[in-house]
């Protein structure tokens, strides 16, 4: 069954928004979501009606708190199929959860850790820092197509590798790595997982028991939840052997003047009083996605990702970033124009008809140096996007370029 | 290059409100790094083109096209007009400072700086019994001095202090005027000693009556404000010899006191029609008070002509 895209849109207070008596296209929803009405107002109802302190306090609003912190965590689990709620950690975002088990880790000297080359800056730099260390970071190279390589990572992988920290969903051009397949060899060789689910989680049926993954990081702002929270997935026998990261407040049960008891799971990585309006927001996002369907939302970003490429196709001096088939690319349409800087290309869209997108490196400068390129504009689409939003891209775009000839 | 032109207007408009003061500090850094030879890595440039071209694409998507086509040479276009209004204001304003108007020493084209100067052009020297209000007009006698032919369409009457910074303040300009309409107008000057805030105003104003009887009123006239404040005896009849006029007949007139009765005629006249200060210039009859600029007096003075008197 398909969405029902324009009752979907009903819940987005910003769509109803004009600018020069234009709607708003949006479709940089690889690099920020909108956020439905139903999570506005959860966040809101935080603030409003329950705005304290979780954990620590035990009145009324202190209970309240952590009422609907753990209800957010127990929706969470649900939303990637979790075991357990312990293993939900909350984190600011993605970043800061790949940071958290680069720190803990306890990677030593010799130790490998695989990456893609399309890691997203997040997913890399935490790694190159620990080189000081001694730890050794390779990449396992796309092949053809600009799909991932099976065969280049297993060519990688060997008894030295000690954790694969790869992307799941490239946000640079959409393709997914196979990670059922990557766990599978991976602990065949005695590798633990971690996958970037920055873009994955939000977009495309993820099952972190089915994938028998080890970790998964992934950010509330991309999957329409508040900006400033993120979650740490973590199989629970593996978070209870890491010692915390970030301690202080929350993370202890008791201290002395020179020794601490630490708190069980997920608390011992949450230190400092938490973001609890966007947990608790972030809850009430993924119930709306999981409400929607995943599979239904994957489905309806390739139908429209195809309405875009079916577009494009044949447009003057247009090379498309990744695989052709739009099914590959989820809901991202990545692209140059022969001789054209992608920053004038994204604010001529937004100056003409208000289409926003992304133009730049996108945090993956290196894969853009590799491939000796300044950036690409990127269409990234959501639940949101209609068709006819689609056919307004292609027309805009092809405008455009008729202007740059 | 149109990042000069943004640094320019931005900083302008960053003047007013904060929101474009990062742009200008953009604008700068990009100035800044095209000058020292390095590329402008602020995107800047390509901000701009894509926002100005992104507008014309929706009304006159050709025009768009042509402007993205040819986006750094308007711009370099824009940069030298720029660079060149803004040195010609630099020209204005030095000549504003040194002739007192912006065109330069031939004054006949519309000056924009004016309207600011007549700030600067406030001011008479006025006297204590004064009522401030000015009912009448002066009549011109024959023994006045006068510039220009009777029949004149625009009769000019000053009525002034040789003692008086203002009226000093004033005759580059009444210079300007007489040598600007020559035969068209005719000027007269009256005297309206301010002797209670300027002693020696009326011996000033006596003395020139004596040089007037020579032949030389004008002459002295100039040489009265060229050295203002020297009013004691000797240095107005210093002032007769350097003009060569005959100095024992002009000794003899000052000490004399020969054209006191004239000046406080003059005065009085002045004054009863409510002159309180000098200048005061009746043009026609309209009531100009204190020194104005040559484009102030030339509004009028051109009405005044094009009414036919």
């Amino acid at each position: 069954m398909g969405l029902d895209v324009e009752k979907i849109r009903e819940d987005f207070p910003v769509l109803k928004k004009t600018v020069n008596n234009k709607p708003i296209i949006y479709m940089d929803s690889a690099c920020m979501t909108l956020r439905p009405i139903q999570v506005i107002d959860k966040i809101n109802e935080y603030y409003r009606e329950y705005p304290s302190c979780g954990e620590r306090s035990l009145h009324k609003f202190g209970k309240r708190v952590d009422e609907e912190v753990e209800k957010s965590r127990n929706i969470i689990k649900k939303f990637i199929n979790a075991k357990r709620m312990e293993e939900i950690v909350f984190t600011k975002n993605t970043t800061e959860g790949i940071n958290l088990l680069a720190n803990s880790l306890g990677l030593k000297q010799g130790d490998i850790v695989l990456g893609t080359d399309k890691e997203h800056n997040s997913n890399l730099l935490p790694w190159q820092k620990l080189a000081s260390m001694g730890v050794k970071y390779e990449v396992v190279m796309s092949g053809k197509d600009d799909n991932f390589s099976f065969e280049n990572f297993k060519e990688k992988m060997n008894r030295g590798v000690k954790l694969v920290s790869m992307v799941h969903m490239s946000n640079l051009d959409g393709t997914t790595t196979p990670a059922k397949e990557i766990v599978k060899t991976a602990h065949e060789n005695e590798a633990l997982v971690l996958l970037d689910g920055a873009q994955s989680v939000p977009h495309h049926p993820l099952d972190v028991r089915k994938l028998d993954v080890d970790f998964l990081a992934f950010s509330g702002h991309k999957m329409m939840g508040p900006s400033g929270i993120g979650v740490l997935y973590g199989k629970k026998d593996l978070l209870e052997k890491l010692p915390a990261f970030m301690v202080g407040g929350g993370t202890v049960v008791d201290t002395t003047h020179y020794e601490a008891k630490f708190e069980e799971l997920p608390q011992k990585f949450e230190a400092g009083l938490q973001n609890y309006a966007g947990i608790i927001g972030l809850g009430e996002a993924a119930k709306y996605l999981m409400k929607i369907g995943k599979e239904n939302i994957e489905k309806h970003e390739i139908e429209l990702n195809r309405r875009v490429t079916e577009g494009v196709e044949g447009f003057e001096r247009l090379s498309l970033i990744g695989p052709r088939e739009a099914e590959k690319r989820g809901g991202i349409i990545s692209f140059n124009i022969n001789g054209v800087s992608s920053h004038e290309i994204a604010m001529m869209m937004d100056e003409m008809e208000n289409i926003c997108v992304r133009s730049g490196a996108h945090c993956v400068h290196s894969w853009f140096n590799a491939h000796k390129l300044d950036g690409s504009v990127r269409a990234s689409l959501y639940i949101y996007n209609t068709p006819e939003e689609c056919d307004k891209f292609v027309e805009t775009l092809k405008r455009v370029i008729d202007l740059m000839k | 290059m149109i990042c000069l032109i943004a640094l320019v207007v931005f900083a302008v408009l960053g003047i007013f409100s904060a929101k474009y003061r990062t742009v200008a500090k953009e604008a700068f850094d990009c100035v800044f790094r095209r000058i020292t030879l390095r590329k402008c890595t602020t995107g800047l440039d390509k901000r701009l083109k894509s926002k100005i071209t992104g507008k014309l694409m929706l009304k006159h998507p050709g025009f768009a096209r042509n402007v993205y086509k040819h986006f750094e040479m308007i711009s370099w276009v824009f940069t030298i007009v720029l660079i060149v209004s803004f040195s010609y204001s630099v020209y204005s304003v030095a000549n504003l400072f040194i002739y007192g108007n912006c065109n330069g020493p031939i004054p006949d084209a519309f000056c924009l700086f004016d309207p600011f100067i007549s700030e600067g052009t406030e001011g008479e020297c006025t006297i204590e019994a004064a009522v401030g209000e000015i009912t009448g007009v002066l009549e011109v006698h024959p023994d006045d001095p006068v510039i220009g032919p009777k029949d004149a369409k625009v009769t000019i009457i000053e009525a002034g202090c040789f003692v008086c910074p203002y009226t000093k303040q004033a005759v580059p300009v009444v210079k300007q005027i007489i040598s600007h309409y020559g035969d068209k107008i005719r000027f007269v000057y009256k005297d309206f000693p301010v002797s209670s805030a300027h002693p020696g105003a009326q011996e000033a104003a006596e003395a020139s009556h004596c040089a007037h009887e020579q032949g030389k009123y004008w002459e002295y006239h100039y040489m009265l404000f060229e050295n203002q404040g020297k009013t004691g005896f000797e240095e107005l009849v210093g002032f007769a010899e350097n003009l060569d006029l005959d100095t024992e007949q002009f000794s003899e007139c000052l000490a004399s006191h020969k054209y006191k009765s004239k000046v406080d005629s003059d005065f009085r006249e002045a004054f009863e029609i409510g002159v309180y200060g000098t200048p005061t210039f009746f043009i026609n009859g309209q009531v100009v008070v204190g020194p104005k600029t040559f484009n102030e007096f030339r509004q009028i003075i051109d009405n005044e002509l094009a009414r036919g008197g």
